[in-house]
């Protein structure tokens, strides 16, 4: 059962319920002069209008064909009889009959009897309905709420007077906040806790290892030797120290990740890998290392390309944007022009908005994507506004940390390639001018045949596929062996049909090739020179072969024998951005015009073997994409050949030589881009990639996005334009009243989200440095000062400290933002250094400690509970950062991967890194980590949940990772003592920081003696007092 | 709470399973009983009485076709191979807007309500009066991913619990040495979104699906120690080694219940190593119980073509497991057919040939969905067990290449049984072409058949809710109505 799911509710429906009869309002017409007289409708009937029956009675909707949203549909609906409310079809369905429940409203309980009456009532006395009055959907329009208002920064000095008189350490204002409340409440504060306890708390909240045997034992001693009054107190050196560590972003970040989702694969259908997710995970461990200004790294994260052009932090950060899950099939299959393709896209988008929203300002606005925020102030309009500051990314890889000399020799090739299409474009066009009408008709008439051309029936089976190479002009091959020598009289071509890159009939039909033939292996593969060389049967190397289409390329052969039959490109058929062969069938066609050819054996330079679509043994399997229209075809093949001729005979020599020189130039500009290096790779928010099939960027060009009605895509309302919510508003010039930003005219996608990043940092934010705070607070104590860490709007808890939640914003905002800082204030707070014992007479007034009469015990997270189990058994390697190890074995990972856990061996060295490190399937989370309560990264995760369940104790026990670290902590060891005592001694205080008793160790030598060290280092990850933090 | 029905269900192992099943039918207050709500369940009591208490959830991972098992149109039938015309634009996933295509395999009437199935469901044919059919079904996008989260979880994107999690989090455990939720997927490999369709999300981590794969050797992860130093011994001794030292620190920190709890779930952990293998052990099931399920071939060679009593063998086993973990309180059960989308193919995305995928799939599947209904049957768990067979989307009456059908996420088919459901029903026909609803205003959404199995299992779908960042969550989102006609 979930401890922190059952404290949560209380009081919480009651406070809604009465929240909404007192400012949901009905939203009058535009010329406002209802308000001036109100009448029984917009009194009493207006209003169960709106919040019963327009969610489905509305001008877009019509449910059951009416709205009664505007006067004249009423009427015109003929549901509603003036002065008839017993023939008024509206009151029927309202009322029950025969016992029933009444048909309407639909959803939720009956209207009541007054509502009724109320109804009849207007429809008696005439249903007038006042000019211009339209009935909207509900709209909170109430933004008195504590976390919507400015931040005050309480005085201290005052309070800590007041409080002077008690008894109780304060050694920082913390203390003083917490007191006064503990005082209101009639609580009193717990003891300080023990050195021993102080420092195992300390290790895991601030990195997430525990102290070792020595490390404690110093401490201990430090701490009992200090001098009363000592400038820096042992203490406060070890904080220091532990916060000065590099495992300190290894736990820090984690937090941070599980809020933003980050995983290393996509998620949804297929799952596909992420191979470049993680520098933006090492991003996150850095930037907490370096402590780097909060405002900075919120800016970095939304557009850290606008605002530091030329970092790598500046791209990386932008991983936050890219880090939730992506679904591939409905962008890379399907296009944005279908249905599927725009809701995969705005899915997308909406995870963004929300990912920004609950992440830096701890808001929910998701909601808004179908309906009006029914607590918070928040419409669809602000929701669709901020879309539309993200409707120019994607998710993809982008470059980061580039060499500027190489940049600037990229941005030359750039343009040297860029002047050189351009004279291309240029001559090509003068040339098709020279062609004249003839030609234009020419290209017209292709254009109508293509389609018809496509196949009418199309098996999987494609054909052959050969490798894929990055250069148009590399050789490939592949041939058939007819089992026998045979007298040859033709060879057909079939060219394949693939709708991949839209290239569909020809795809892959080589450029250039030659076909030969022969009779033996090493015969074909003699080059030509040699004085076996293989008959050359076809040469078509010399000039480029048009595109067929589907159009069978036939060679007629005068007599020839041979067993052999290659093809061989010279010149192969670009894919997209790469070069392929690719033919559906081979057909060899005898002295009788059988085809000998069907099932021979095939044989080639490469394939990609994929089956059903691709495979060698395609070419022979008499499986080709035939032509739906066989006359299209052919007119098609022809129009082609009339447009090379036409071509060939406007092309002079200048123009041929210009041409080629051209595109020598682009093949050597190309090849120089490719050849410098390109930088390294970070998944990200991206404006520019390659395409991957349907999934085209948006080269910066932001996508209309409009207000969706139902957030159903197929019915596009008001387009929206960049904005945000309208909170913190106050004189400021990059707002307008309605929070749309002011962008000039010209603005770029980036100065959108820029824009948006501005706004979250600004230093009034009533929500952004109360947001952080709370984080930290939260990781401190278990539970924030806000419960709700990504909700501080009216379905979130209210602030238990009110007062020092804004202290703690401020101080932070105003002394560097500086999240080590903040931690240590925290930390040696004497609200932190309680003792976590339980204490009758404050549980009996808060047993949840909501006010802090002592320290939370807590249970260790997944990473701590494994990390910890690497570090005492010697085999924790402190290597930081770089691409996740596996924790399963990945098979097929082409198509579906398959992340196979139960197959992969946990003694494997790889994989003993810190958890942070561990490669994150998102669909499939590691069932290990998942049991032991990890985030899901499905869904942001603010605050973990603590079970306690059976197949928890299962995994501790008997998974492979507790039983080989079992086997490891044993044999250490054995290393470490030789006496058996000592060893077992030694295995406790590892495991609980402290020594056994002598009755503990009795019976824990008791059972070593029996079954081994290892059996007893199984029992240790066991016990409770390794898993929990007093 | 535990109350007598659930004690006998849970000594199961030491009846035989027809001396249990005969002391339940003579146990005359069962169905009052069942409005108790089970251990750690966070409703204290049931909204309203219950008409079951347990589910089996069969899913078909690929988009099962209606049209060619139980949704009979005559119409596609005459206009065999006449181009299609849907009178309006279809959007279409692939190209499959070919001809008309009528269903490769016949249609015949079965039991009194006289329903059309096809040859390849026969199986069900038996059964078909215990049975209500929707066909009328619509779903919301024709990518098997969003689909599937749609079917299994109520939304399209992932991060939300399943069903099967929001009824344990509901009414809790039923038993003290089982799952509460379990799933059972295709042997071959996981359905689109894998375990994302069956985990917890933000309902704490017990209520998520524990997937059980028969054929491994540890069928549960971790239930057991594979290593070379654990013996029973050593497991034994260890455990109650482990258990004094946590008492000790319990009995240290006074008021911190959790820590008691923890103690306990050692004990159910033992609990269940005991009595999981003894669940999936089907070595004492009598013959004529293992031809009921298709199971007489179990363990026979198969060749490398898709075939019939692999099929059957495969989904038999599934459907048989299941009945043994009901008997065992185990409360919800999901059952898949058909792995993610990968060649050859072993599920229901028949782009290419309906006959050759469909056929040995249906086959398999109705043979153990038959075995299962009627075996529930005979032993009087029928009543208050629901079974729902779901798919992620239809497909289209209209030819893709020359035998297949492309995705039809405009209409499509389940079908219920048990448990409170009105039996030998048809509910909600689709228009002549099974293309969309015949009343396109008045659809079944899948919050509808959500909220109706909640409603038989005491739950109104409202009101079970979680609140999670700053949303008060729950499974029918914010829609669903409990479809009245189909409740018995």
């Amino acid at each position: 059962m979930s401890l922190r799911s059952l404290n949560s509710r209380s009081g919480h429906l009651l406070r809604i319920a009465s929240f909404i009869v007192a400012c949901i309002a009905v939203i009058y017409g535009a010329n406002g002069s209802i308000a001036a007289e109100p009448d029984a409708f917009t009194k009493s009937v207006a209003p169960i209008l709106q919040s019963r029956c327009v969610s489905c009675h509305n001008s877009v909707d019509r449910k059951g064909a009416f709205s009664l949203q505007k006067r004249d549909e009423v009427l015109d609906s003929g549901f509603v009889e003036p002065g008839q409310p017993d023939d008024s079809e509206l009151l029927k369905v309202l009322v029950s009959h025969n016992g029933k429940k009444p048909a309407m409203p639909k959803s939720g309980e009956p209207l009541k009897d007054a509502e009724v009456a109320a109804i009849r009532d207007w429809i008696k006395s005439g249903a007038k309905w006042p000019d211009g009055f339209t009935i909207k959907e509900p709209v909170v329009d109430n933004a008195d709420w504590w976390s919507f208002k400015p931040m005050k920064k309480p005085d201290v000095s005052r309070l800590s007077s007041q409080i002077a008189n008690q008894k109780s350490p304060i050694k920082n204002p913390i203390d003083a906040f917490v007191l006064k409340t503990l005082a209101e409440q009639k609580l009193t504060p717990s003891k300080p806790a023990d050195p021993r306890v102080l420092i195992r708390r300390l290790y895991f909240d601030l990195i997430g290892l525990s102290p070792t045997p020595e490390e404690v034992e110093a401490f201990v001693k430090e701490s009992q030797q200090e001098p009363a009054g000592a400038t820096q107190s042992a203490y406060e050196r070890l904080v220091d120290r532990l916060l000065a560590s590099q495992h300190y972003g290894e736990r820090w970040a984690r937090h941070w990740l599980d809020v933003v989702k980050y995983a290393d694969t996509c998620g949804y259908d297929k799952d596909k890998l992420r191979p470049n997710a993680w520098p933006y995970r090492d991003y996150v461990i850095k930037s907490f290392n370096d402590d780097k200004p909060y405002a900075r790294f919120i800016q970095e994260q939304l557009a850290g390309d606008v605002f530091f052009p030329g970092t790598a932090d500046g791209i990386l950060g932008l991983g936050f944007i890219a880090a939730g899950p992506w679904d591939w099939i409905g962008h890379a299959e399907v296009p944005e022009s279908k249905i599927d393709g725009k809701v995969a896209r705005h899915t997308d988008r909406d995870e963004m908005v929300s990912n920004t929203l609950n992440t830096f300002c701890s808001v929910t606005i998701q909601c808004a994507q179908c309906h009006n925020h029914k607590f918070d102030p928040f419409t669809q309009e602000h929701y669709y506004n901020l879309q539309s500051v993200f409707a120019a990314v994607d998710r993809a890889e982008r470059t980061y940390d580039l060499d500027p000399q190489i940049e600037k020799q990229r941005l030359q090739l750039a343009d040297q390639l860029k002047a050189a299409r351009v004279a291309l474009t240029t001559l090509n066009a003068a040339i098709q001018k020279e062609g004249g009408p003839e030609l234009v008709a020419l290209e017209k008439q292709i254009a109508e045949l293509q389609p018809k051309a496509s196949p009418a029936a199309k098996r999987p089976e494609f054909g052959y596929h050969s490798g894929i190479a990055p250069k148009q002009d590399v050789e490939k091959w592949v041939q058939i062996d007819l089992g026998r020598e045979v007298d040859i009289s033709k060879i057909v071509l079939r060219p394949c049909h693939d709708e991949f890159n839209n290239i569909g009939a020809g795809f892959g039909f080589p450029v250039r090739f030659k076909v030969s033939g022969g009779l033996s292996a090493a015969e074909l593969s003699a080059t030509d020179l040699s004085p076996t060389a293989p008959k050359l049967l076809h040469d078509a190397t010399q000039k480029d072969v048009p595109n067929p289409g589907l159009v069978p390329y036939e060679v007629a052969v005068a007599k020839t024998k041979s067993r052999l039959i290659r093809i061989t490109a010279a010149k192969l058929a670009p894919r997209q951005n790469d070069f392929i062969l690719a033919l559906a069938e081979l057909q060899v066609l005898d002295a009788e015009g059988n085809n000998v050819a069907l099932k021979s054996a095939v044989t080639s330079l490469d394939s990609i073997e994929a089956p059903d679509r691709w495979r060698k043994s395609n070419l022979t399997d008499g499986i080709w994409a035939s032509a739906g229209d066989e006359a299209a075809i052919k007119q098609l093949a022809e129009a082609r050949k009339q447009r090379q001729a036409i071509l060939d005979r406007i092309t002079t020599a200048e123009r041929t030589a210009e041409r080629e020189r051209l595109n020598k130039e682009i093949a050597t500009s190309e090849n120089q881009l490719t050849a410098l290096p390109s930088g390294k790779l970070v998944y990200a928010a991206a404006t520019h990639f390659a395409p991957i099939a349907a999934f085209n960027p948006t080269n910066g060009k932001p996508r209309a996005i409009h207000l969706l009605h139902r957030g159903n895509v197929t019915q596009p309302l008001a387009p929206s334009v960049p904005g945000t919510l309208p909170i913190a508003l106050s004189s400021d010039s990059d707002l307008s009243p309605a929070g749309h930003f002011n962008l000039k005219p010209d603005h770029t996608e980036g100065d959108r989200r820029a824009a948006l990043a501005q706004w979250i940092t600004r230093p009034d934010h009533p929500l952004t440095w109360r947001s952080i705070v709370n984080r930290v607070w939260q990781h401190h104590f278990g539970r924030g000062l806000v419960e709700t860490p990504n909700d501080f709007g009216r379905m979130g808890k209210l602030p238990t400290h009110p007062e020092l939640l804004d202290w703690l914003a401020i101080e932070f905002r105003d002394n560097g933002q500086s999240i080590k800082k903040l931690h240590k204030l925290i930390v040696t707070s004497a609200t932190y250094q309680q003792s976590s014992a339980h204490e009758a007479a404050n549980s009996t007034i808060d047993s949840d400690n909501r006010f802090l009469w002592r320290m939370n015990r807590r249970r260790l997270e997944a990473e701590e509970i494994r990390d910890a189990m690497l570090a005492v058994s010697g085999k924790l390697d402190p290597k930081m950062g770089g691409p996740g190890y596996y924790l399963f074995v990945l098979e097929r990972p082409e198509h579906s991967p398959h992340y196979e856990y139960h197959k992969f061996n946990p003694d494997d060295a790889a994989s003993h890194r810190r958890s942070i490190y561990r490669f994150i399937v998102r669909s499939q989370p590691d069932p290990y980590m998942t049991t032991l309560d990890c985030a899901d990264s499905s869904q942001s995760t603010p605050q973990r949940n603590e079970t306690l369940t059976s197949l928890q104790a299962l995994s501790l026990l008997n998974n492979g990772f507790s039983l080989t670290m079992s086997k490891h902590f044993a044999s250490k060891l054995t290393t470490e003592s030789s006496s058996p005592p000592e060893q077992i001694a030694r295995a406790f205080n590892r495991i609980s920081g402290r020594s056994p008793t002598e009755a503990e160790l009795t019976d824990l030598t008791a059972y070593a003696q029996k079954y081994g060290l290892a059996n007893l280092c199984r029992v240790l990850f066991n016990l409770s007092e390794f898993v929990y933090v007093d | 709470m535990t109350n007598r029905r659930d004690f006998l269900s849970q000594s199961a192992h030491g009846f035989g399973a027809l001396a249990l099943a005969s002391m339940l039918q003579a146990d005359g207050v069962a169905a009052a009983e069942a409005n108790d709500v089970g251990s750690g369940a966070v409703l204290k009591t049931l909204h309203r009485p219950a008409k079951a208490k347990r589910i089996v959830q069969l899913f078909m991972s690929g988009a099962a076709s209606h049209l060619d098992l139980w949704d009979y149109k005559p119409a596609l039938e005459k206009h065999h191979g006449e181009a299609s015309n849907f009178g309006e634009h279809v959007e279409a996933f692939q190209n499959g807007l070919g001809p008309w295509m009528k269903s490769p395999f016949k249609f015949k009437g079965y039991g009194q309500s006289g329903k059309m199935l096809s040859d390849v469901v026969a199986p069900l044919g038996e059964v078909a009066d215990e049975m209500a059919f929707i066909h009328n079904v619509v779903g919301k996008t024709g990518v098997h991913s969003q689909a599937t989260f749609l079917q299994a979880t109520g939304f399209q994107n992932p991060g939300f619990p399943g069903m099967g999690a929001w009824i344990s989090y509901g009414l809790g455990s039923m038993n003290d040495n089982l799952p509460t939720f379990v799933v059972l997927p295709d042997h071959r490999g996981y359905p689109s979104n894998g375990p994302k369709n069956w985990s917890s999300a933000f309902l704490p981590a017990s209520t998520q699906g524990t997937t059980i794969f028969p054929q491994r050797d540890i069928p549960i992860e971790d239930l057991l120690p594979k290593s070379d130093f654990v013996t029973g011994d050593s497991d034994r001794d260890g455990l109650a080694l482990l258990s004094r030292l946590n008492r000790g620190f319990e009995q240290q920190r006074p008021g911190d219940s959790r820590l008691d709890a923890r103690i306990k779930t050692y004990e159910l952990a033992a609990k269940m190593q005991l009595s999981a293998p003894e669940a999936l052990d089907l070595s004492k099931e009598p013959d004529h119980i293992l031809k009921m399920y298709g199971l007489e071939t179990a363990g026979k060679t198969y060749g490398s073509e898709i075939n019939v009593p692999e099929e059957a063998e495969y989904f038999g086993r599934k459907c048989l497991i299941a009945r043994r973990l009901l008997e065992r309180g185990v409360r919800y059960v999901q059952i898949w057919s058909g792995n993610d989308n990968s060649f050859p193919r072993r599920n229901w995305d028949s782009h290419e040939d309906v006959e050759r995928d469909h056929g040995p799939l249906a086959n398999g599947m109705a043979i153990g969905a038959a075995g299962l209904i009627k075996d529930l049957k005979q032993r009087g768990l029928l009543e208050d067990t629901i079974i729902l067979w779901t798919t992620e989307f239809g497909r289209m009456p209209s030819t893709q290449g020359s035998k297949g059908r492309d995705h039809n996420p405009y209409v499509f088919s389940n079908w219920l049984c048990g448990g409170g459901i009105k039996p030998g029903v048809t509910h909600g026909p689709s228009d002549q072409w099974g293309y969309k609803p015949l009343d396109r205003d008045n659809p079944t959404q899948v919050y509808d058949i959500h909220a109706t199995m909640l409603h038989l299992m005491g739950i109104d779908h409202t009101k079970l809710t979680f609140l999670s960042n700053g949303i008060d969550r729950r499974l029918t989102d914010v829609h669903g109505h409990v479809i009245e006609d189909l409740l018995a």
